[in-house]
């Protein structure tokens, strides 16, 4: 290649490169401004809202859409928010406790599936929710990094982590969705006549289950637990896990399992999950892993007598 | 190597600067270009390159075997040869299968149960288009209207050349093998057309095609559940999905070999303005379509031998292009849906009726697109029985507000489809084609450009999938 061609691609390369890293910055920054003023919608608006009350908060409950749904903290306290987001698991929820501010006092509940925890294939993949913050929070940063969850990309072009999320945030920035100043972080069901429907056809279908019964906690799992575990002794936090109901449960080993390893680290940890067994009625439920409103109360009643009994009045 | 991955930027990033290194010895350049061909093709499955050698083989001997005969017997000996050869492999990894079941089931109905005749054999990827390739050329040879190459890694990275291996273009020998053969010399204006091709390829597959990709492939898969607005939306989405998807694909093709100082044909020229069915197969993965022409129309006789015959040869070539694309009844359903609108549009040009006032010529444009529309159906369904209950439920007309689901899915993929269809009606309206759009463009405005492209790829880019035309 003669010379002056060499000049040239060099030249168009390193201009395409500093342009995109100009225009990349620029985008960046004016949808951090957008997206902060966002505080509705599960993957943006709640982060910020958690992000604005959390040193201020006594009880923060974490988990997956088993805790969103499920845990009304205005039941339990009026210093309270649900920070269970649909799909989350382990690394997202650990990455927000460690958030948290140091040495306040506060409760912590941490919903977690015993399922979930033996899965052999997790990688922390949830984590990629916080992607968002991940140019402007060290300690999101480091977890996104140790679990590889980045886009190789992503420290170069920093508006990568609005992949996907612009229209979002533009929709719930112009007409937010409900006042967030009277949301707490919980999203109650009102099961339609078809989920019903839907849920009692599936009832009637008898499935066989083949239930496992060899267990090993995954690695990034038990990890996490104990990174929190260390956390909260540390920080002054009152840390609870718990399993919540679900409609039949028919494995019962990965329960047991769980909880032992739950009394080897020494953690309180509570299974509810055949918390309706005597009691069950079709009303409580919108599918077998998902409690109703009304289930919902009546659970978040039991787990605030579980947690006055253990920690203090509330 | 998929090109929309880190590890392909990575290779191509090496490949680019040896290449350019060892311009001024060509033979050296020829055996980069091989070897990381076949590193290329390895990526995938090192195993399925021996295919790759021997059909290469096999046609660099038929080639020069063809060529130096005077005998015509043994020319179309060596040709048969090529022939059964490369059609053979073909037929094995592709078709046997497809064949043994249909096999199966017919002799089922018949009261006969022959068992399990199926054999589990993986589908090598790009075969249906180095077979198509290597075939060009000893047709070719046989037909006198090209003389084979000496040189035998010249010929080699002709089949093996890394950006259209895989999914075409299916490139002639005619066209490539002398710009193998020939010293390149690196052009600004390639430099330019090819950097703005790779980009706007990767716009379209990773944001128009991977987007509209969710939609499509939440509806398809459980396509008994949807109302008939449902079906038609999804199906309008598949119609954009697979055009962006493989037309993506031959953009960053021929962008990728441009850097290399090669020039591929067009592969695609904007097949959705088209006022008949006709001129849609011109402008359609024209590679493929042209090769159909010349090798398979002609060679049954064309429109030589009398209507009916020309009729019987465009259903043929219709039939068969819809089994190169896979071993399914539905693709050739989909091929026979094409031959059969293909032969009415050449019936009714042949009554020479009056002709249609160019006041309501727009409507071929929406007519061509329902026939193609129609058709995708049979592409995306997964069998036939897929194909008649998502037809059945279309026709039922349940109005209804049609299935959403992810708001921001069906918003984001509205969006980017009205981006590339924008794009598309420009280079249409100013009669400009992409492969030639970044020619005359200064530095900073090729790379502000690609700069406005890539700012798009990170706000909008959908989880990559498969590239749809890899299965083929």
């Amino acid at each position: 290649m003669k010379k002056q061609n060499l000049i040239y691609v060099l030249k168009v390369v390193f201009l395409i490169l500093l342009f995109s890293f100009i225009l990349d910055k620029i985008v960046f920054f004016s949808l951090n401004k957008i997206s902060d003023r966002v505080y509705t919608g599960q993957s943006i608006g709640k982060l910020n809202q958690f992000l604005n009350i959390k040193d201020t908060t006594k009880l923060l409950i974490f988990g997956s859409s088993r805790a969103n749904h499920e845990i009304d903290p205005t039941l339990l306290t009026n210093s309270g928010f649900n920070m269970g987001v649909d799909g989350r698991a382990i690394a997202y929820n650990a990455t927000l406790i460690k958030l948290l501010p140091k040495l306040k006092k506060q409760i912590i509940l941490l919903h977690i599936d015993p399922e979930n925890a033996f899965k052999k294939n997790y990688k922390g993949k949830d984590l990629d929710a916080l992607i968002i913050k991940y140019n402007r929070n060290k300690i999101i940063r480091n977890e996104i990094d140790k679990l590889k969850q980045d886009n190789i990309f992503q420290k170069f072009y920093w508006s990568l982590c609005y992949n996907g999320k612009l229209l979002g945030i533009l929709r719930n920035y112009l007409f937010p969705k409900y006042n967030y100043k009277k949301y707490f972080g919980y999203d109650p069901i009102f099961p339609t006549e078809i989920q019903k429907k839907i849920f009692y056809n599936k009832l009637k279908k008898k499935r066989k289950i083949i239930c496992k019964e060899n267990f090993k906690i995954n690695k990034i799992y038990n990890d996490y637990l104990n990174e929190i575990k260390e956390f909260c002794k540390k920080n002054n936090k009152e840390l609870i896990i718990f399993t919540s109901p679900v409609y039949n449960d028919r494995c019962k080993t990965d329960n047991k399992i769980f909880n032992e390893i739950m009394k080897q680290k020494k953690i309180k940890y509570f299974d509810f999950t055949d918390f309706f067994k005597n009691n069950n009625k079709l009303e409580y439920w919108k599918d077998e892993e998902h409690l109703s409103n009304k289930g919902a109360v009546l659970f978040t009643n039991k787990l605030k007598k579980i947690i006055e009994f253990y920690t203090c009045k509330l | 190597m998929l090109f929309n991955s880190v590890d392909f930027v990575v290779f191509f990033f090496i490949v680019f600067i040896l290449y350019w290194l060892l311009n001024n010895n060509l033979k050296k350049q020829n055996l980069l270009l091989l070897i990381s061909s076949y590193i290329f093709y390895a990526w995938w499955d090192w195993r399925f390159l021996s295919l790759i050698i021997i059909s290469s083989l096999i046609d660099y001997t038929a080639g020069l075997k063809i060529h130096n005969s005077n005998n015509q017997k043994e020319r179309k000996r060596w040709l048969l040869v090529s022939l059964i050869a490369n059609l053979g492999l073909l037929s094995i990894f592709k078709y046997y299968n497809f064949f043994a079941d249909s096999f199966t089931e017919l002799m089922s109905s018949l009261g006969w149960n022959p068992g399990d005749i199926t054999l589990n054999i993986i589908l090598p990827v790009g075969i249906s288009f180095y077979t198509f390739q290597t075939l060009s050329y000893t047709i070719d040879i046989y037909r006198k209207q090209f003389k084979p190459t000496n040189d035998i890694i010249s010929f080699f990275t002709y089949i093996a050349f890394f950006p259209q291996l895989v999914a075409g273009p299916i490139e002639r020998a005619s066209n490539l093998l002398p710009q193998i053969e020939k010293k390149r010399v690196f052009r600004q204006d390639y430099f330019n057309e090819g950097i703005l091709q790779i980009f706007v390829g990767f716009f379209r597959k990773i944001v128009i095609a991977d987007t509209l990709g969710v939609y499509v492939d939440t509806v398809y898969s459980n396509i008994e559940i949807y109302n008939s607005t449902t079906i038609v939306l999804a199906t309008v989405f598949y119609a954009f999905q697979i055009y962006y998807d493989f037309s993506g694909y031959s953009d960053i093709a021929i962008g990728t070999a441009k850097l290399l100082g090669f020039k591929f044909n067009q592969n695609f020229n904007l097949p959705y303005f088209s006022k008949s069915l006709t001129e849609f197969w011109r402008k359609w993965h024209m590679s493929l379509s042209y090769w159909l022409r010349d090798y398979l129309y002609i060679s049954l006789g064309g429109n030589r031998k009398g209507i009916k015959i020309t009729y019987r040869n465009l259903m043929l070539t219709m039939l068969l292009g819809g089994l190169w694309h896979g071993s399914s009844w539905n693709f050739i359903a989909w091929g026979g849906i094409h031959g059969v609108v293909l032969s009415v549009e050449k019936y009714l040009k042949s009554l020479k009726i009056i002709p249609i006032p160019k006041k309501i010529s727009f409507l071929g444009y929406f007519a061509t697109f329902l026939v193609v529309l129609l058709s995708w159906i049979f592409f995306r369904a997964q069998n036939l029985h897929s194909t008649v209950l998502a037809i059945k439920k279309i026709f039922e007309f349940d109005l209804s507000r049609p299935f959403i689901g992810d708001i921001n899915v069906v918003v984001n993929s509205l969006i980017v489809v009205l981006i590339g269809i924008g794009f598309d009606y420009y280079l249409y309206k100013s009669n400009k084609d992409l492969e030639t759009l970044g020619k005359n463009y200064s530095v900073q405005k090729i790379s502000m450009i690609v700069t406005m492209i890539i700012i798009l790829i990170i706000l909008f880019y959908s989880n990559s999938n498969n590239f749809i035309y890899f299965q083929f």
